[in-house]
């Protein structure tokens, strides 16, 4: 897979292997139908003092329902340009991928949300992500742990991009 | 997530600390095995308008002893701040400052 800046501006992942591309079209799925327990961790409380009881019942009711549906507007860009993804015939063949600039904040916010609620519901500790322990494709934990380690390749290869844009 | 001088409070710009002293309530992040180092940094900057090092001071904070002050102030203030650290997935809470 090869990661650039296209002609147009655009982030560009090309020679996108299958099994890459399948892994990719994942990222479009809904964190709380498929992972409900791990999508907990996407909704955290704003504090745990009992003082605050008032202020947890108010996030309850109004801010977790507003975070929830900003998440679902972002993974709904993200699907957009996954519907994009453009299939190169060949022996093998192979996807590109183009995002604009524009929709890099929905990628890492929808790649991030995915992570987090796959890490919870797998409950992987610092030392499984920490990429020294070899995944066991036939399970599915190991499966749901290269998918948390090939998300944050993308996540890491545009927040790069974003830095080198900024210039800063 | 994937030494610091003090942070939060001690570490606000000086028109922001004086206004902030007699104010209770603290921002804090802690950390999440998940979360990428770049990206938590990142988040600072987009949300505090931090210099590359100071977000990066805090998020080495985050990593290695669990948890940073980020902000300190007034209470309507740091829930903003607490729910825009969540609209980017990152751990963050509200506390009163001892």
């Amino acid at each position: 897979m090869i990661f650039e800046r296209s002609k147009n501006g655009n982030f560009r992942f090309s020679r996108i292997h299958p099994l890459l591309g399948e892994l990719l079209q994942a990222i479009a799925i809904d964190p709380w139908e498929r992972y409900p327990e791990g999508s907990m961790r996407l909704l955290p409380s704003p504090g745990q003092s009992e003082d605050l009881e008032d202020l947890r019942l108010d996030w309850q009711d109004h801010v977790q329902p507003g975070l929830r549906h900003h998440f679902d507007l972002e993974r709904a860009v993200v699907s957009e340009d996954l519907a994009c993804m453009i299939q190169r015939k060949g022996k093998i063949p192979s996807w590109t991928l183009e995002i604009s600039p524009d929709h890099s904040d929905a990628w890492l916010t929808t790649l991030n949300a995915l992570r987090l609620a796959l890490a919870e519901e797998h409950r992987f500790t610092e030392k499984d992500l920490s990429g020294k322990m070899p995944s066991d494709l036939e399970t599915e934990r190991g499966l749901a742990l290269m998918q948390v380690n090939f998300y944050a390749f993308i996540q890491e290869c545009l927040l790069q991009a974003i830095e080198d844009e900024s210039g800063v | 997530m994937q030494g610091m001088n003090q942070p939060g409070l001690l570490d606000a710009p000086e028109a922001e600390l004086s206004e902030n002293l007699d104010l209770p309530w603290l921002v804090v992040v802690h950390n999440d095995p998940v979360n990428l180092m770049s990206y938590v940094a990142m988040v600072f900057r987009r949300i505090f308008g931090w210099t590359r090092e100071r977000a990066e001071r805090h998020m080495m904070e985050v990593h290695t002893k669990g948890r940073s002050v980020v902000w300190g102030g007034g209470r309507e203030q740091a829930e903003h701040y607490v729910q825009q650290l969540h609209s980017f997935l990152l751990l963050a809470t509200l506390e009163k400052s001892s």
